[in-house]
């Protein structure tokens, strides 16, 4: 046994998040309670990762904690607003990629290798030269290069390593000492724990070690690569998490997509939806008190699917042979 | 089979679509209404086919009882289902950049005459009139999948000479143009828009031919002029444009059942 990762999620915040760290956010396994734990912790100079970033991504470009965005796909520039706005004119820097990208960029950082090839880019203007000292960038020329394999000439792209400072990601289920298993399509989440140099991440549920034990190919990263694990049931809300509950399109409908639509809708929210509450079980109490126990029950995944046949991970203990 | 009397456009864009399906094959569907034209085909045109997303859901079966198309391809509907599910190093490393992916679905903000796609920014890139979403897995699966099916409104804004960024390349200038940039041929490819069907003159992926968009088909009662108009170039017009059968009863209703809250098909809810 190690010592137990298992704080509070101000705790997690304060001791592993620095000003001025890159920040693995995503958009699958959506961490919104530890941004919005980083929000309130007033962190300065962040940057934001992700394939894709999320709506929990740009809580860190409207609060001003972050200033910086390496991504193929911003969720809240989706629609015209105050982060098209900061794109467009400099306070939001940014570095176009795709999600094949980041996702290869992080699973290089993880392999601890410069930098990894691609094909995808090939053909497409973000290559064209005129365009990579952008204005709006901050990597210049380091972006990434264009190259011709060793071995055969083929063309391809290679791509940096990417190792964010910190990454937050919310699972399934943990133990204290911070194994964690999570389970469904994973987006680039996956590499992301094993890329960042310090791994915060929250789960519905904290489980004795022998339950994970006895399923350990659901474990994505053993506990000895990760600093905090903070218990947060629906610390993915408004996003998803496979097999507890779905995305809460109502309540993004009524906030995170109208967030973006102003400054005073921005403040609003943040009002009352992260500095108004202590925290994750705060904000769930507010979320039954404002729209009733229908908003969680509405969102809740079937119980009782799991099929026949479950899987036992045996070995032979008396195992006998002959050389 | 009765033809629907009451559809929209985007229903005909979806229904035909998903009509265009090949039988069998593995097809990446992209953000937006290629999850719903996607979930309409298996279900009614192409049981066949294999539904994989980016995000790492591969071979998608709709589970018993199906109540609604995904929500967009981060929707936990896709782990129930599914063959198998990974992550994105997977989706679009191993299934598509591994060269296992027949069949792109897309859409984007803007198509041309090359059939290239921009996700990205309207304008000039370094001083853009605006921002768009980004890319996500678009790019990719533009440069990698075997052929490209691009579900696109037809208005001039988005069917345009050429895309103001291209994100997502087709024929790129033209024949010998993916060859040149690194990418292997494409296609046959098609664009199915909310007046007609498009395909591309090059019979070998974009190597011979002119590659450009050539109207093939257009829906019930529409006059290819009308393509034209709604198109920001000198629209080429095969010799022969034939006209779609119009959605039936079923497709309709069967499109609609997917749609519950109003996600894909109420104008200005996605």
């Amino acid at each position: 046994m190690t010592a137990s990762k298992l704080m509070s999620e101000s705790e997690a915040i304060d001791r592993f998040v620095e000003d001025g760290d890159s920040v693995y956010v995503g958009y699958t396994s959506a961490a919104y309670g530890l941004c919005q734990a980083i929000v309130r912790a007033g962190k300065r100079d962040l940057e934001a990762i992700g394939g894709s970033v999320g709506p929990q991504g740009s809580y860190l470009f409207l609060s001003g904690c972050a200033n910086l965005v390496r991504s193929g796909y911003v969720a809240a520039a989706l629609r015209p607003g105050i982060v098209q706005d900061m794109m467009e004119d400099g306070s939001l820097k940014f570095e176009d990629y795709s999600n094949q990208a980041i996702a290869l960029m992080l699973m290089a950082g993880a392999l601890g290798i410069p930098f990894i090839p691609t094909r995808s880019f090939l053909g497409t203007d973000y290559l064209r030269a005129e365009y990579q000292e952008h204005p709006g960038g901050f990597l210049g020329d380091k972006k990434w290069a264009q190259m011709e394999s060793p071995f055969d000439g083929q063309k391809f792209v290679a791509l940096p390593a990417l190792r964010p400072d910190v990454a937050v990601l919310h699972a399934q289920r943990a133990d204290e000492d911070g194994n964690v298993q999570a389970w469904g399509h994973m987006g680039d989440a996956k590499w992301a724990y094993w890329a960042a140099k310090k791994v915060i991440v929250s789960v519905e549920e904290i489980v004795p070690h022998e339950v994970l034990a006895s399923d350990p190919g659901r474990t994505v990263v053993p506990g000895f690569r990760v600093a905090a694990v903070v218990h947060m049931p629906y610390g993915a809300h408004p996003s998803g998490c496979s097999g507890y509950y779905d995305f809460d399109y109502g309540f993004q409908a009524r906030t995170s997509t109208r967030i973006t639509g102003s400054r005073e809708a921005w403040q609003a929210f943040a009002d009352e939806w992260i500095y108004g509450v202590r925290d994750r079980a705060g904000y769930i109490a507010h979320l039954r008190e404002v729209f009733g126990q229908d908003a969680l029950d509405g969102i809740r995944a079937d119980a009782g699917q799991t099929p026949a046949g479950g899987v036992r991970y045996g070995y032979a203990s008396q195992l006998r042979f002959r050389m | 089979m009765t033809h629907a009397e009451d559809y929209t456009l985007a229903e005909l864009m979806c229904v035909v679509a998903a009509r265009s399906f090949p039988a069998k094959g593995v097809v990446m569907l992209g953000m937006g209404l290629p999850v719903l034209a996607g979930t309409l085909a298996k279900l009614m045109h192409a049981p066949g086919i294999s539904l994989c997303t980016e995000v790492g859901a591969f071979d998608w079966t709709p589970p018993e009882g199906l109540t609604r198309a995904p929500i967009g391809i981060h929707d936990m509907l896709l782990n129930d289902g599914s063959a198998m599910v990974s992550d994105m190093v997977d989706a679009l490393g191993t299934l598509l950049m591994g060269g296992n992916v027949d069949l792109g679905v897309l859409g984007a903000a803007q198509v041309d005459r090359m059939g290239n796609l921009n996700t990205l920014v309207l304008g000039d890139y370094r001083q853009p009139e605006r921002r768009l979403g980004g890319t996500g897995g678009n790019t990719e699966i533009a440069c990698l999948a075997r052929s490209l099916l691009t579900m696109m409104p037809q208005e001039r804004r988005r069917f345009v000479e050429r895309v103001d960024f291209n994100t997502s390349p087709c024929y790129i200038t033209g024949p010998g143009s993916r060859r040149q940039a690194g990418l292997q041929p494409s296609g046959p490819n098609r664009v199915v828009s909310t007046f007609g069907v498009f395909g591309f003159d090059t019979p070998d992926g974009g190597e011979t031919g002119s590659c450009e968009m050539v109207l093939e088909a257009v829906f019930p009662n529409m006059d290819p002029d009308i393509v034209k108009l709604e198109t920001g170039w000198n629209l080429r017009i095969a010799d022969e444009v034939s006209e779609l059968e119009p959605p039936t009863v079923e497709e309709i209703a069967l499109l609609r059942r997917l749609d519950p809250h109003g996600f894909y098909l109420v104008p200005g809810r996605y």
